[in-house]
């Protein structure tokens, strides 16, 4: 029995420390007081409210729901075709396509946004939305790759033969029959590059302007600022925003297969 | 030309590997021929190319009198039941076999798809997906799919190597009686040869790319041409002559107790009806039978055995 | 499969092109920055960096902060993993789920509960205060100590996902194998299961060790200007200084051993295809 009681400490306390911190901010947003405090000066819902007054919550939330939601789907539009061909043709130079497209996760973010503020937007005078949104889809395209090709790995590919002997075009085959097959990887890259994108903070940290600026970075601002429970607010509805996301994927896909 | 499918100079190859080796066959309308031999002998390479999924290196393919060389697989007028059946795991065993209709557009889509699993007797499942069906209910749906397109031609790759036993001899009888039925013309690939015997108007054993001989079942079986057919339809025991040819016995064409040559036992295995033996002799390895009335023989018991003549064929090496 | 070359690369071509000349190129000339001084080419940033005591303490630091998160993340992830493996598999499920879980919520969020339990008026020191262990609240907010936990926070889960599914891997009955021979449990561990684990382990410290060596947010918040990382560094100098050159060799040193961590991820990955 001592075993058991090991195990269950062990647990305990990992994952104490692990999801501890989110019981704690849940209950300093909870605060009825001026300033952050753990334990909370009364119980009040005002500072979850005061997050939707702030006018720069609003606006970041929609770059980086902008963002997360695009720059993925850019991300998508790019990386099926280019899964697609890694696993089903024999490309010339196919590692080296695999290992452009998978870059952007070795390089570190903030280098990102740095080099392509200086030579991109400088020099062309592109929008830092712009910017921005190429920046997401660059981050968001090895997780799409990776995803992706896994499912379509998975994927047999005889049937793709099968639908080309009963009259498809090599197109057709595509649409009507890997494509169906592999919606739950398209699904479960689209949900991860999301989760990636919005949760991501160093590839915007140059890439702010007037008016533009991601959520993330806007947070990191605003509590530099002001010490006020509305950020530790915006941040639980953030972490339930997320979990809900992950327990309906996971609920309908088996989400984490795919992670 | 009179050969409805026909094949002539057919180089196949994989990168620098050539899997297929000038080879020529003529098929007949309604004929079903096997394509028979070990793996890597280039069967279904050439059954493939028949399909158009690979593109030969040289020679032609004809099909109804019309060059189909450079034809798109999907206007050749071809059905090819997969090994592992290939159905559609997304959609129903209705939309399945409704798949090839829907995608050419080919009218009467309901009655067409009806009657062809009614044809392979599945009227019943056409609501279910793929993956709750059995192996052998799948194997129906990709003929049912296939048929219902009226191929020309119809080939099959080692549709059966996927069921157990029992269901293998059963589908072995329902191909045989759909073939008679719809008088397709079928190309049959298998590396086993009693399915080959069984189910086949003509055997083409094929070797490392080449064809080794082609003949009737009874002229495979019984007259075999080359030491390699010989031995895969059961000659196992191959002296080679002094002509340069050799004989071929089957291990129950030996006889065993008396003869010229000598031997040692080496192993002894019952198998119902007759005992196999394996005997170490002056001219190598031998595999016997014997009748099971006969006392068996202890492991390193001495024997004497003869190898009749009029038991053996003869085989060009 | 199919044996059409062009049309593979011209399916493939797009995503190549975009991360190419969106990706790699801006970022080849930031690197090449730093070589470049007055018209000509020179490691002078490269020497000024390494001999600068604040870039090289803010260097170590960052190894040092790399190194501690990943041996912690090890031992507390053994730890761990070991017990979830132990679990009938409804609650393993669970129990994982929940350990993945923060792994999708916003490192800001997560590193922000840090500032209300390290506080000033936070958890900690209401606790200390309040049962009398010291009168004046301790200062944990940019220190060493606040950035380590934080870090630690961040990237364990990534150790314990590694090192269960590297568990899950092992042969069933080696652990009971091994104590039935007279193995105790140091023994055991040392000779059974880090042996069986080595490659979770080490994909799992690799994964822990980029993390945390090119980690921003924790840093910038539990930090400050106190408590310098690499990438805060960076930050600091292009907004602060606007000194690219020395920015660029801080991206340098970053994407190199980024590189090579990753690079020994992939041959421990393909080395274990190989058998």
């Amino acid at each position: 029995m001592s075993r058991t009681v090991a195990i269950v400490v062990i647990l305990g306390l990992t994952l104490a420390f692990l999801i501890g911190p989110f019981f704690i901010i849940i209950a300093a947003s909870l605060s009825a007081g001026e300033s952050l405090a753990f334990p909370p000066e009364g119980l009040s819902l005002r500072w979850v409210f005061k997050v939707f007054e702030v006018d720069s919550f609003r606006e970041s939330f929609a770059v980086s729901m902008f963002l997360a939601v695009f720059g993925t789907l850019a991300a998508l539009a790019l990386g099926v075709p280019a899964s697609y061909a890694l696993s089903r043709y024999q490309v010339r130079g196919g590692e080296t396509v695999r290992l452009l497209v998978s870059a952007p996760i070795i390089v570190p973010g903030i280098i990102v946004g740095l080099a392509l503020l200086r030579y991109l937007v400088i020099p062309t005078g592109i929008t830092i939305m712009t910017a921005l949104f190429l920046a997401h889809t660059a981050l968001v395209l090895p997780y799409a790759v990776r995803v992706v090709s896994a499912s379509l790995d998975n994927l047999r590919t005889d049937i793709e033969e099968a639908a080309v002997l009963l009259g498809c075009t090599r197109f057709g085959a595509f649409y009507k029959v890997v494509l169906p097959n592999i919606r739950g990887g398209v699904l479960a890259a689209f949900i991860l590059g999301f989760v990636t994108s919005f949760n991501q903070v160093p590839v915007s940290l140059f890439l702010s302007g007037p008016g533009v600026r991601t959520l993330p970075i806007d947070m990191i601002a605003y509590m530099e600022i002001t010490y006020d429970p509305s950020v530790a607010a915006l941040s639980s509805l953030l972490a339930f925003m997320s979990i809900g996301i992950v327990f309906a994927a996971e609920k309908f896909l088996g989400f984490s297969r795919y992670v | 030309m009179s050969d409805y499918v026909s094949l002539s100079g057919l180089t196949l190859a994989y990168g620098n590997t050539v899997a297929v080796d000038a080879l020529d066959l003529g098929i007949e309308k309604g004929e079903l021929v096997t394509l028979l031999g070990p793996s890597g002998c280039g069967k279904t390479t050439t059954m493939r190319a028949i399909a158009g999924l690979i593109t030969p290196r040289a020679g032609t393919i004809t099909i109804d009198g019309r060059d189909v060389t450079r034809v798109p697989p999907s206007r050749r007028g071809v059905g090819l039941v997969f090994q592992s059946y290939a159905l559609f795991p997304h959609l129903n065993v209705f939309e399945n076999v409704a798949f090839g209709l829907r995608v050419t557009g080919g009218g009467d889509l309901e009655p067409r798809v009806r009657a062809a699993l009614q044809t392979v007797g599945l009227s019943d499942f056409s609501g279910r997906r793929p993956a709750e069906l059995s192996g052998g209910q799948q194997q129906r749906v990709a003929l049912a799919r296939s048929l219902v397109m009226e191929p020309k031609v119809l080939l099959l790759d080692e549709p059966l190597s996927n069921l157990d036993a029992r269901l293998r001899l059963e589908m072995r009888m329902e191909l045989q009686r759909l073939q008679r039925q719809t008088g397709v013309t079928m190309v049959f690939v298998t590396h086993d040869q009693a399915e080959a015997l069984a189910l086949s108007d003509r055997i083409v054993v094929m070797r490392l790319g080449k064809v080794e001989q082609i003949g009737s079942p009874e002229e495979i079986y019984a007259r075999p041409r080359t030491p390699f057919v010989a031995d895969f339809v059961g000659f196992e025991v191959i002296l080679p002559q002094p002509d340069g040819d050799a004989l071929a016995w089957r291990p129950g064409g030996v006889v065993i107790g008396a003869g010229p040559h000598e031997g040692r036992v080496l192993g002894v295995s019952f198998a119902g009806e007759r005992r196999e033996y394996l005997i170490e002799s002056d001219l190598g390895r031998i595999k016997a039978d014997a009748p099971v009335d006969e006392a068996a023989l202890a492991i390193g018991a001495a024997v004497s055995f003869d190898l009749p003549r009029e038991n053996a064929v003869r085989v060009s090496a | 499969m199919f044996q059409n070359r062009t049309e593979g690369l011209a399916l493939a071509l797009p995503a190549a092109v975009f991360a190419a000349a969106l990706f790699l190129l801006p970022v080849a000339i930031l690197l090449s920055e730093a070589f470049r001084s007055d018209g000509g080419w020179s490691i002078a940033a490269y020497v000024d960096f390494f001999s600068s005591p604040r870039d090289r303490t803010v260097f170590f630091r960052t190894l040092r902060l790399g190194a501690l998160v990943t041996l912690v993340s090890a031992v507390i992830g053994y730890a761990a993993a070991y017990a979830i493996v132990q679990l009938p598999p409804g609650a393993r499920g669970r129990i994982f789920g929940l350990v993945i879980l923060p792994l999708m919520i916003s490192p800001v969020a997560r590193t922000y509960a840090w500032l209300v339990i390290l506080g000033r008026t936070g958890f900690v020191n209401q606790v200390l205060t309040g049962v009398g262990l010291t009168d004046e609240p301790i200062r944990f907010l940019f220190t060493e100590t606040a950035v380590f936990i934080g870090l630690l926070q961040l990237f364990m889960p990534l150790m314990i996902i590694s090192l269960v599914s590297a568990m899950e891997n092992m042969p069933k009955d080696a652990v009971p194998a091994a104590r039935v021979l007279g193995a105790n449990w140091f023994q055991v561990f040392w000779r059974v299961i880090l042996p069986l684990t080595r490659e979770g382990l080490v994909i799992g410290g690799t994964l822990v060790f980029t993390g945390a060596l090119t980690a921003y947010i924790t840093p910038a918040i539990l930090g400050g200007s106190k408590v310098l990382m690499l990438e805060t560094l960076l930050y600091q100098r292009v907004t602060v200084a606007n000194d690219f050159a020395s920015a660029s060799v801080i991206a340098m040193i970053l994407i190199v051993m980024s590189f090579s961590a990753n690079l020994l991820l992939k041959r421990i990955a393909t080395a274990r295809q190989a058998r």
